[in-house]
């Protein structure tokens, strides 16, 4: 169907659109399956347990149940009390965070420019935050395998991401993006992606820590047991970073499917006007140019 | 002149403080996350939406003038998980809130807990995982 508008080539798998039309079949069928999974579970608690008993038996079977190593479909949540102390904390939002990365004197200068922008509002602009912002944010993802990628559906702002592992090597026209371009492929039991293509658009974190255009990222996700997913980052972008650097981060497995949580002006604009009826206080300010923050690095 | 969104750097207790960020959409305000408040007041709207939702309450003062106080929540996926869903509240029915009031001392407010009328409680729900030993 060439002339479909919605018809998905290779060349329009990027377009949020094609990803939403190509993956709506595989997430029924993954909704089915963890529906099930969870009446499943419920069937076979202990009646009568408590809550507690119940809870660290759960916890137990979890630990030594089986699981195939190289399948990560599911809803995982973040469980940053899991990441090892002493690495940088991307949600150590205290204004100070410690340790800091490995700033380079400019990459110093784009975080310094860029906590101010996320002070006054980085909201309101509904960029996506693409990867690894979204990582870091305190909401589930899930993941659904397709015939050749694996998609990231990210709750927060409903984004989606695709890791090619079809062997593909990286375009020679690669249009730099929120997500960067990912590609995947398995040493063992260890799925490692790779990422370059952002747009230098967007923060790494929450705290304001700069992106680079020439950003590679590297991730080495692996399945700790049933339940544990865990991931190694590392951060190789030497304009803002004197060296690579990393961050271990850890997300349960899920029973529940993921709600529509998509940014809207429209809706931030509702919500705002509300509140003002009650404080009678200025709103937010819209009006201002978006997508350029201040510390950025473009090419 | 327009007041830009700030971000609230506050943070919920326990666990939540490693894992819970909140921000406020309007008027820059920051919530006061150490020096909780439990108002009980008539529902005057409950707001279901991205990327906040709203409960709106009259409430009386300790002068006996009604304020109606602006109560935000975190997002509904967050609020399902939770209990909540979009027919919970209704106007005309009493509820008591717990809340992180505004710093700036205006009649806003972050939801921390939800006693319904028929005294079922809900907190205002959970932003990642909570570490095991306090499940």
């Amino acid at each position: 169907m060439p002339n479909d508008p919605t018809h998905c080539t290779e060349n329009r798998m990027r377009s949020h659109a094609c990803v939403l039309k190509h993956v709506t079949t595989s997430l029924c069928a993954v909704m089915a399956l963890l529906a099930f999974s969870a009446l499943t579970v419920a069937q076979s608690s202990p009646s009568g347990a408590s809550a507690s008993n119940a809870s660290k038996t759960k916890s137990a079977n979890a630990q030594t149940a089986k699981f195939d190593p190289h399948d990560f479909s599911g809803v995982w949540n973040p469980a940053p009390y899991m990441q090892p102390k002493g690495e940088v904390n991307p949600l150590d939002l205290g204004g100070n965070p410690n340790p800091l990365p490995p700033f380079t004197p400019a990459g110093r200068a784009a975080y310094e420019a860029n906590k101010k922008f996320v002070a006054a509002g980085d909201v309101t602009s509904c960029d996506p935050y693409g990867v690894a912002r979204n990582f870091f944010t305190p909401r589930p993802f899930e993941v659904i395998n397709a015939r050749d990628r694996v998609l990231q559906h990210f709750e927060y702002y409903s984004d989606w991401r695709e890791i090619w592992t079809d062997g593909r090597s990286y375009p020679d026209d690669l249009e730099p993006d929120y997500m960067g371009y990912s590609l995947g492929k398995w040493e063992g039991d260890t799925f490692v992606v790779e990422s370059k293509d952002y747009n230098g658009k967007q923060f790494l974190t929450w705290q304001g820590f700069p992106i680079g255009t020439g950003l590679r990222q590297t991730e080495r996700w692996q399945r700790v047991d049933r339940n544990t997913l865990k991931i190694l980052f590392t951060f190789d972008d030497p304009k803002n970073y004197a060296k690579p650097w990393s961050i271990t981060y850890f997300w349960k497995l899920k029973d529940y499917q993921l709600d529509a949580h998509p940014c809207t002006i429209s809706q931030l604009r509702e919500w705002d006007q509300r509140m003002g009826h009650v404080d009678g206080l200025p709103g937010l300010d819209y009006g201002r140019p978006d997508t350029e923050k201040p510390g950025s690095n473009k090419k | 002149m327009k007041t830009k969104l700030a971000l609230s750097l506050a943070l919920f207790g326990g666990s939540l403080a490693a894992s819970g960020l909140v921000w406020a959409h309007h008027g820059g305000s920051e919530y006061d996350t150490k020096n909780l408040r439990t108002l009980k007041g008539t529902v005057t709207e409950y707001y279901w939406a991205n990327p906040h939702c709203q409960i709106f309450l009259d409430v009386k003062d300790g002068s006996g003038k009604t304020v109606n106080w602006g109560i935000e929540t975190l997002a509904p996926a967050v609020l399902k998980r939770a209990g909540w869903n979009p027919q919970l509240l209704k106007p005309g029915e009493v509820v008591t809130v717990t809340i992180a009031p505004s710093k700036k001392g205006t009649p806003i407010g972050m939801i921390r807990k939800l006693v319904l009328p028929d005294g079922k409680e809900l907190t205002g729900g959970e932003l990642g995982e909570r570490p095991p030993q306090q499940e």
